[in-house]
């Protein structure tokens, strides 16, 4: 029998187990990654700052020194696009191309005088005019035309003008995207791995328990001597193994306790009973049936009323005690309430009773027969001793997914207020009853052996219903009463 | 008829004495298991009457010790426990009986009886019973008496070719319940008497001579002279 497999991996307890560690590690993991590229970032960031001050000094030199003259513009273009060469980051394979880097110097006036890179240099000069970059702070620039930002750095040379080398940010931003990139995947893999370390060992863990909880479920149902597997590591699902197991052993002690006590009770007074009996119906045989046989008549008739008030006791304390033994067979309950019906007929006509058998299908449950037999004939009994004359008794079979409901009703005059409470305890009978008490706790004792319940209640319409719930055939629940597999004692 | 009788209570072993040797049996009496096989060895017996609680070995060991050693005579396990032992339940599926304590003695002689004839040789069944002028048509399933006809529902029919087939001896409200319904139950109210009551009726009517006669505390039985 399983009890769990069924069941979608999502509502595991080890599911649930391993959720909570995986999110914190992933919070972990995460937030240290962050901490990690940003500082990549910054450092990145600092190598280029440092690059462009440098380069922008140098070509801030070179322009103060080489004279104005016609090779002036060359000069200072060979050496800035010469410095474009050598930008730190650079994706080796975009080899010649120089669009990231650009030189320009503009006046005082602020025209436009020397401008090297991709372009006319117009919009960022037009740019950098509207940003006004402080000389020596290098600064992120937008430029229009172009998806990435520069990095500009700036400084002021003798003749009044301005110095601008400008690097593209592009290649940082490739850099720090693959970077990314592989964070992002090496943080999956790890909380992934991380999350099948933990469910896996939480599962293998639980499983011990599943197990445990498998076969104890089991017990019982069948019979108490099995116990539940046990592991040999000493761990707590060890200790829960043993502690299941001794806790078996002390209620199956009990269980054959009692049986034992109940048996030999039994035994005990059947066997007087019997050489009682036994006499008194020789002596009866003996003297003719004539008016002296009418005391030991009686005597025979309370005897066994005797005999019935032992076995159903006896019954009761083992059924309160989950502890009553069946030997199930296959009943047909509508075939076993027409049977009952044709029996009791005739009795409650003779009472001035009416009884009504309702559309009674074949409802098959696996049951102790004798057991079932001897409560039905107490449904039976209770109405033929409790109805006054002129009532009706209505009994029906309703049958649902798993359970089949046996409903006796009537319409006389009910439970009275000062029992319907105790109905199901030994001993509690109306007042003008004058059975033993005990048909109504017998009854419940039958239905809990098997696993379903009675249930009497007041009809609205007044008049009583009492109905017993079974388990259909192959529906019993796993929650059975304790039941030893041999009824030997 | 000789009958081996294996019970260790003296009283119960005295009366069952009395009355089986009233009813035609040749009783030997064992109060224990050692005792009934040294019996078992000296002759044969007809039939076995076998209490499960024996004081020196359980009946059911008894038992099946004594069909190791030969012994094919039907068996009639008396039981004082509360619940039919599984290994009981196999014995009766074997042609044996059981029957709980206390009993009446009318039903033990009955399951002695039903013993005796299922372990004999099958008689042709006969299609019609006769006791007196009450007449079964088993075919038919009619009834009739002094030839005419009795209106009577099928319970009721089942119910007389029971107490037809045991014409002149008692049978209890006990083995009515079990042979014509089926079920071996104890009501507290006298469903079985009500029966009884109604057949008569039909049976007897305001007859001459009435047929079924009522043994307070013991049962009924059906005359048949």
């Amino acid at each position: 029998m399983s009890l769990k497999t069924a069941k979608p991996i999502m509502h595991s307890a080890a599911w649930r187990i391993s959720l909570w560690p995986t999110l914190a590690f992933a919070i972990g993991t995460m937030l240290v990654f962050v901490f990690l590229h940003r500082f990549v970032a910054s450092d990145i960031q600092r190598r280029s700052d440092a690059w462009l001050s440098g380069e922008v000094q140098v070509l801030a030199d070179v322009a103060e020194r080489t004279p104005k003259d016609a090779l002036y513009d060359r000069v200072v273009g060979e050496v800035a696009e010469l410095a474009g060469k050598e930008v730190p980051n650079k994706d080796l394979s975009e080899g010649t191309s120089n669009d990231s880097v650009f030189f320009l110097q503009a006046g005082d006036n602020g025209s436009l005088k020397l401008w090297v890179g991709a372009g006319t240099g117009e919009p960022n000069l037009r740019a950098i005019q509207t940003r006004r970059i402080v000389p020596d702070h290098p600064t992120d620039l937008q430029v229009k035309g172009f998806g990435v930002p520069f990095r500009v750095a700036s400084t002021r040379i003798n003749d009044g003008s301005y110095i601008y080398l400008g690097l593209s940010e592009r290649d940082e931003l490739r850099v720090l995207r693959s970077l990314r990139l592989r964070f992002v995947l090496l943080w999956l893999l790890l909380v992934l791995l991380g999350f099948g370390i933990v469910f896996f060992t939480t599962r293998r863990m639980l499983s011990h328990v599943r197990r445990i909880t498998e076969a104890a479920s089991t017990i019982g149902h069948s019979d108490l001597g099995a116990r539940v597997p046990t592991t040999e590591q000493n761990d707590e699902v060890g200790h829960l193994a043993l502690t299941l197991n001794r806790m078996l052993d002390r209620i199956e002690n009990s269980i054959h306790q009692l049986h034992t006590i109940t048996d030999s009770l039994a035994h005990d007074l059947r066997s007087p009973l019997t050489a009682i009996r036994g006499k008194l119906e020789m002596s009866l045989s003996a003297s003719t049936q004539g008016e002296q046989a009418e005391p030991i008549v009686s005597a025979i008739e309370e005897l066994d009323r005797l005999t019935d008030f032992l076995n159903k006791s006896l019954d009761v304390a083992e059924a309160k005690a989950d502890a009553l033994r069946l030997t199930r067979s296959e009943i047909d309950l509508g075939e076993l309430l027409r049977v009952m019906t044709d029996l009791y007929e005739p009795s409650m006509v003779e009472k001035g009773l009416q009884i009504k058998l309702h559309s009674i299908a074949s409802v098959k449950i696996e049951a102790d027969a004798a057991l079932i037999h001897r409560m039905i004939a107490n449904l039976f009994d209770n109405e033929l001793n409790h109805l006054p004359t002129a009532c009706t008794v209505i009994v029906r079979l309703k049958t649902e997914d798993e359970v089949t409901e046996i409903i006796f009703e009537d319409d006389g005059p009910g439970f009275s207020a000062e029992v319907i409470d105790h109905l199901f305890e030994r001993r509690v009978k109306g007042m003008e009853s004058n059975g033993h008490g005990l048909g109504l706790a017998f009854i419940d004792a039958v239905a809990r052996a098997h696993g379903g319940k009675v249930i009497a209640t007041n009809r609205e319409s007044g008049g009583a219903r009492i109905a017993v719930t079974l388990p259909l055939a192959g529906k019993e629940p796993t929650r059975p009463p304790i039941a030893a597999n041999h009824r030997a004692n | 008829m000789r009958l081996l009788l294996v019970e260790d209570e003296i009283d119960i072993q005295r009366f069952l004495r009395t009355s089986l040797e009233e009813s035609g049996y040749e009783v030997e009496a064992a109060p224990d298991g050692k005792t009934a096989e040294r019996l078992v060895g000296e002759g044969p017996f007809d039939i076995l009457i076998v209490d499960l609680g024996l004081p020196d070995q359980d009946g059911i060991s008894l038992i099946l010790k004594l069909r190791q050693l030969g012994v094919r005579a039907p068996v009639l396990i008396l039981s004082a426990r509360r619940s039919v032992d599984d290994r009981v339940r196999g014995l009766e599926q074997g042609g044996d009986d059981y029957l709980t304590k206390p009993f009446a003695l009318a039903e033990l002689l009955a399951r002695l009886r039903n013993l005796l004839k299922r372990n004999s040789p099958a008689l042709n069944e006969a299609t019609r019973l006769r006791v007196l002028d009450l007449e079964l048509d088993l075919l038919r399933r009619e009834a009739s008496r002094g030839g005419e006809l009795l209106q009577l529902t099928q319970q009721e029919f089942v119910l007389l070719e029971y107490l037809c087939r045991n014409a002149g001896r008692v049978v209890t409200r006990s083995m009515i319940l079990d042979k014509v319904w089926g079920m071996r139950i104890q009501p507290d109210t006298n469903v079985v008497d009500v029966h009884i009551y109604r057949l008569r009726g039909k049976v007897d009517g305001n007859r001459q001579q009435p047929l079924i006669r009522t043994l307070r505390g013991v049962g009924y039985v059906l005359k048949d002279r």
